[in-house]
């Protein structure tokens, strides 16, 4: 097992990722293994943040992980923040990571504050129910559907931030527009303060949508990231977000903006990244834009 | 009389950075365009000679005609060997060295030999077809193996010629490959320099019949240290042992580092490595140089893997001195090889009077 420590003050290290590489999986090592580790680690009972890297997550779900923090939910009753996942592109395809079912996770740890999950492949929010939970990503390739229903029917009375990357139909997003048109118009958050719809192909349709939800008048922090986001989406920006006053920070860096809409939305009275404006091309009469996470 | 010659191509970075350097060491360097060299065999008419070997141009994007490019220049570095027999000739870099380290199987099997620490090789276990890697061969190994991710280098390319990042999942078929390599429906099998990404069986298979086809080295696909969200590797320019230069070159999205890529180049000292672990990378290159009698100078690409951060060589390179954020800046590496050619024409001249 691995241990990399990702921050430290000196004292207490507070967050550390748990991994296999590739030595440790070519022994057998597995998602079946770490939980057990994990526990056996000395730092464990100091962190309150749990992040698990590569658990070999092409090859098999985590699953196991998840069962395993459930079983022994007692000694993991200090972890208030969880990532599952946490791998880039040189451990493992983001669309290639097999995630697993959280329906239990919910009440197995009523402490959690922030949960974030890397991969959508066979995961399974189930009915979130969470008194506490205050931040939800996914990062994943494509959203499905199953998943973003379990959002828009989740009660999650604490939530401040919901970060999620839509990504696109051949890695799993089985939706459109509508579909977050109707997340936004059922969820409950009454505390959110931070949404992010972003890594979408259809980054211009979402932030018409996100721009006409009710989320508008409590949020204080935009994410619009990642997308294809054009001059279309800018100017529907540009005219709306003056019209609230609660929005103090817009992030669109990585869009296919022009420079000189780029530079009006930066001039807009707030904190704006609109850094990493990327080139379409053509090809065969059509025009040609990725959002950043698209595997 | 005594006389430094570069035998390389007018107007290139190369040839300019190091005039220049040459010029505020107070030496004169007479460049040989290979051109004339492949005309005439010979060199200027001087006692003594030190030759400083620059690559040949190479304007074709055909990867078919990489090993018929590679061979042709072995034959000439075979020909300078040759002209030393006869002449008092001294390479910086001995034209054996750099034909040594242009197969990277053997440069590889060498260091290893050595003792040092590379990027594994994917040695395969079914040695029939001739020796040929057919896709098929390669995956059965990779299965086998439990290895799902590897990289795929032509022996004799150059640069990011033709290597490819593939990634299968034996379990699913899944398959994903990242290559600058493209099939031309004209020009066949060519390097556009531009990294790609495929996700198809269809589209990765064609592709990967005509790459294996090229005579390539298997190795492990290690994950790369990460900084600020990118991974990277290092290239370190190594001269008379010692490292005159070191690099990073960080990569967003995709898992082939070369300069040549769009990739980002980042000062050694942001990475924050500790003194330890630059003190090991320093005796490291020096001990690969060590194993090359005859070179010096190189370029060696290092990789740190993610985690333990343990340092492996993933290639050398004989002619891999030109680093532009060093030319644009100090001029290091050029600066120490005029020294190299001053102290050598100073050496010379003192034998002489003694």
């Amino acid at each position: 097992m691995q241990f990399e420590l990702v921050e430290e003050d000196n004292i207490n290290v507070s967050k550390q990722t748990y991994y296999y590489d590739y030595e440790e999986y070519e022994d057998d090592k597995g998602p079946a293994t770490m939980i057990e580790e994990i526990l056996a680690h000395d730092a464990f009972p100091k962190l309150d943040e749990l992040v698990i890297g590569n658990w070999g997550a092409w090859d098999g779900s985590c699953q196991p992980i998840i069962d395993g923090i459930i079983e022994n939910k007692e000694k993991f009753s200090h972890i208030q923040k969880v990532f599952i996942g946490n791998m880039d592109y040189e451990a493992c395809e983001v669309s290639w990571i097999l995630q697993g079912n959280y329906s239990k996770l919910w009440a197995a740890m009523p402490q959690l504050r922030e949960l974030t999950i890397k991969g959508s492949n066979e995961l399974v929010l189930g009915e979130i129910c969470h008194e506490e939970l205050e931040a939800l990503t996914i990062i994943c390739g494509g959203l499905p559907v199953s998943v973003i229903q379990s959002i828009q029917n989740a009660k999650l009375p604490k939530l401040k931030k919901l970060l999620l990357f839509i990504g696109v139909e051949n890695y799993g997003f089985d939706g459109n527009e509508n579909t977050i048109k109707e997340l936004l118009a059922h969820a409950q958050f009454p505390e959110l303060t931070e949404l992010g719809i972003t890594d979408s192909e259809i980054q211009d349709e979402l932030t018409e949508v996100v721009l006409d939800s009710k989320f508008m008048e409590q949020i204080t922090t935009l994410d619009l990231s990642n997308g294809t986001l054009t001059d279309k989406g800018g100017a529907l920006l540009l005219e709306k977000i003056p019209q609230y006053p609660n929005i103090r920070k817009l992030d669109i860096h990585h869009n296919y903006l022009s420079v000189n809409m780029a530079k009006k939305l930066e001039a807009l009275p707030i904190e704006v990244d609109a850094s990493e404006i990327e080139q379409s091309w053509a090809h065969g009469g059509r025009i040609y834009m990725n959002a950043l996470l698209t595997e | 009389m005594r006389q430094a010659v570069i035998l390389g191509s007018s107007d290139t970075k190369r040839t300019i950075y190091l005039e220049k350097a040459a010029a505020q060491e107070g030496v004169s360097v007479t460049l040989v365009d290979w051109q004339d060299w492949e005309t005439y065999h010979d060199l200027p008419d001087a006692e003594e000679l030190l030759v400083k070997i620059d690559p040949p141009r190479w304007t074709s994007c055909s990867l078919a005609k990489l090993n018929q490019l590679a061979d042709g220049y072995m034959h000439e570095l075979e020909q300078l060997s040759r002209l030393a027999k006869c002449r008092a000739v001294t390479f910086l870099n001995e034209p054996s060295v750099i034909a040594g380290l242009l197969d990277k199987r053997a440069c590889k099997e060498r260091l290893q030999q050595a003792g040092l620490p590379v990027t594994e090789t994917i040695r395969l276990s079914d040695c029939s077809n001739d020796g040929k890697l057919t896709v098929e061969m390669l995956l059965e190994e990779m299965r086998r193996q439990r290895v799902h991710q590897v990289f795929i280098k032509p022996v004799m390319g150059s640069g990011a010629a033709g290597v490819s990042a593939l990634r299968w999942n034996a379990r699913t078929g899944q398959m994903a490959l990242y290559t600058c390599a493209l099939l031309d429906a004209d020009a066949g099998l060519i390097n556009t320099k531009c990294l790609r990404r495929f996700s198809k069986a269809k589209d990765i298979l064609p592709l990967l019949r005509q790459i294996l086809a090229l005579d390539c080295i298997i190795e492990r696909w290690y994950p790369k240290a990460v900084h600020q969200g990118c991974s990277y590797d290092l290239r370190a320019v190594v001269q008379e042992g010692k490292v005159d230069f070191l690099l990073a070159r960080l990569s967003k999205g995709g898992p082939i580092t070369n300069l040549h890529l769009n990739n980002h180049p980042l000062e050694i000292t942001a990475l924050g490595l500790s003194e330890q672990l630059l003190e090991d990378i320093a005796i490291l290159c020096r001990d690969c140089v060590k194993a090359y009698p005859g070179l010096r100078s190189a370029g060696i690409d290092i990789l740190l893997e993610k985690g333990h951060m343990r340092p492996r060589i993933i290639e050398m390179n004989a002619q891999g001195d030109l680093i532009y954020q060093d030319i644009y800046h100090e001029n290091v590496i050029y600066s120490h090889q005029a020294r190299m050619i001053k102290n050598w024409l100073q050496m010379e001249a003192l034998k002489e009077a003694l």
